[in-house]
């Protein structure tokens, strides 16, 4: 116990100081209860901001879950739309490679046609026939007979190689060999081999409806011709037909011709006379 | 390629009309001059006196053939960039090579595809 008054003093103003510790001390935790009250709010907000945005994610998550898939098929559509475009294409450049070789056959045929038919001279018949063998058809030897009616036989009227020219007087009975057994048959006769050893590769008759007029031998084609193609086919069809008109209505316009210039010839010696 | 001169040399006149008619039929050459001539002496006058944007021709003709005509364009007439393609029925890889040794810029056996004949033309026109 303090029996001093200056002790007495000193203990009061050291109880002063305690209280003011003390009130220091409650302010202090009463600050600190506030921070942790505001504190706990602020998680709760934060809880329930986080439980918002989780749901926002988890929907956007799935949202995004369903445009992927839409994507994805929208992808597998568009990548089979692409395989059947790709085959369209395919179709289309197959499709314009067979119209070129049609309009080509097409160009071939009226060119053909239209020259056996552009003259009425038989020697010209006889070239235009061989040009298209040569140029067209890409035919190395061959040869053109035409029927001879009184003897019943075919007549070389034109060739190229030397096959055709090693007959003995230009003529074949019919019936003999290969070119005189088609004007014989009216048929023609193909094979597949090029001919290389000089073997017939096709024998075509030239018919008017069913009357042979003459034949068309191939021997051999051009070296670098594996061998008679589709169009080769058509071309031959359509020689077949108006290789023999041509030349057949070329012979008589000649014979005709020829009769008129005797006529016109003994005309005029009446008038003279 | 509008307005192009052709020069199409051939003594067979069923080629020359089949030339002709291809020809035409290839995209922008409708308003193109197509001259056509029948040998090679025939085609050496007209390449001199004229000015073709192409030359096609055969070499198996009477007067002057094919590869005369095209090492006489080279040499005599000095027309390197003139483009020739030579249209034969000669095939062999041996005649090809002769054909481009000579000067020639293009070469098609015949009978020709119309197919390839229009590449060849259209690439040589574009140029």
């Amino acid at each position: 116990m303090a029996e001093k008054p200056e002790e007495i003093l000193k203990l009061f103003s050291k109880s002063e100081e305690l209280l003011e510790m003390f009130r220091k001390g409650r302010a202090f935790t009463e600050e600190l209860m506030y921070e942790n009250e505001r504190l706990r709010y602020r998680i709760v907000q934060l809880e329930k901001e986080k439980m918002d945005l989780s749901g926002t994610l988890m929907r956007e998550v799935e949202r995004l879950r369903l445009e992927n898939s839409q994507m994805a098929q929208k992808l597998d559509f568009l990548d089979g739309r692409y395989q059947e475009i790709e085959a369209e294409n395919k179709d289309f450049a197959q499709r314009y490679v067979e119209v070129e070789e049609q309009n080509e056959s097409l160009a071939n045929l009226y060119v053909a046609s239209y020259r056996l038919h552009s003259t009425l001279d038989p020697l010209e018949v006889v070239e235009c026939i061989k040009e298209i063998l040569v140029n067209m058809v890409g035919t190395e030897e061959f040869g053109l007979y035409v029927v001879d009616e009184e003897s019943s036989e075919l007549v070389l009227a034109g060739c190229e190689g030397e096959i055709a020219q090693r007959l003995e007087r230009g003529r074949v009975a019919f019936g003999d060999g290969l070119e005189g057994m088609v004007a014989q048959s009216g048929e023609p006769f193909f094979t597949d081999d090029a001919g290389e050893g000089g073997e017939v590769c096709a024998c075509i008759p030239l018919k008017i409806k069913e009357r042979v007029v003459g034949v068309i031998a191939m021997y051999k084609l051009l070296p670098h011709k594996m061998g008679l193609s589709a169009l080769d086919h058509k071309l031959l069809e359509l020689l077949a037909g108006h290789a023999a008109t041509a030349l057949v209505s070329s012979k008589l316009y000649a014979v005709a011709d020829r009769k008129l210039k005797t006529i016109e010839g003994f005309m005029s010696l009446l008038r003279v006379r | 390629m509008n307005n192009r001169s052709l020069l199409v040399v051939d003594d067979s006149a069923t080629f020359r009309q089949l030339l002709r008619m291809s020809l035409t039929r290839l995209d922008g050459m409708k308003e193109s001059t197509i001259t056509e001539a029948t040998d090679g002496e025939d085609a050496l006058n007209k390449v001199r006196a004229g000015n073709f944007d192409l030359v096609l021709t055969d070499i198996r003709m009477p007067n002057m053939d094919g590869l005369e005509f095209v090492r006489r364009v080279r040499g005599e007439l000095n027309k390197q960039d003139l483009p020739i393609i030579i249209i034969s029925t000669k095939g062999a890889d041996d005649d090809i090579e002769l054909g481009m040794k000579i000067g020639a810029s293009g070469y098609l056996s015949k009978p020709i595809s119309m197919i390839r004949l229009r590449e060849l033309v259209s690439g040589f026109l574009s140029q």
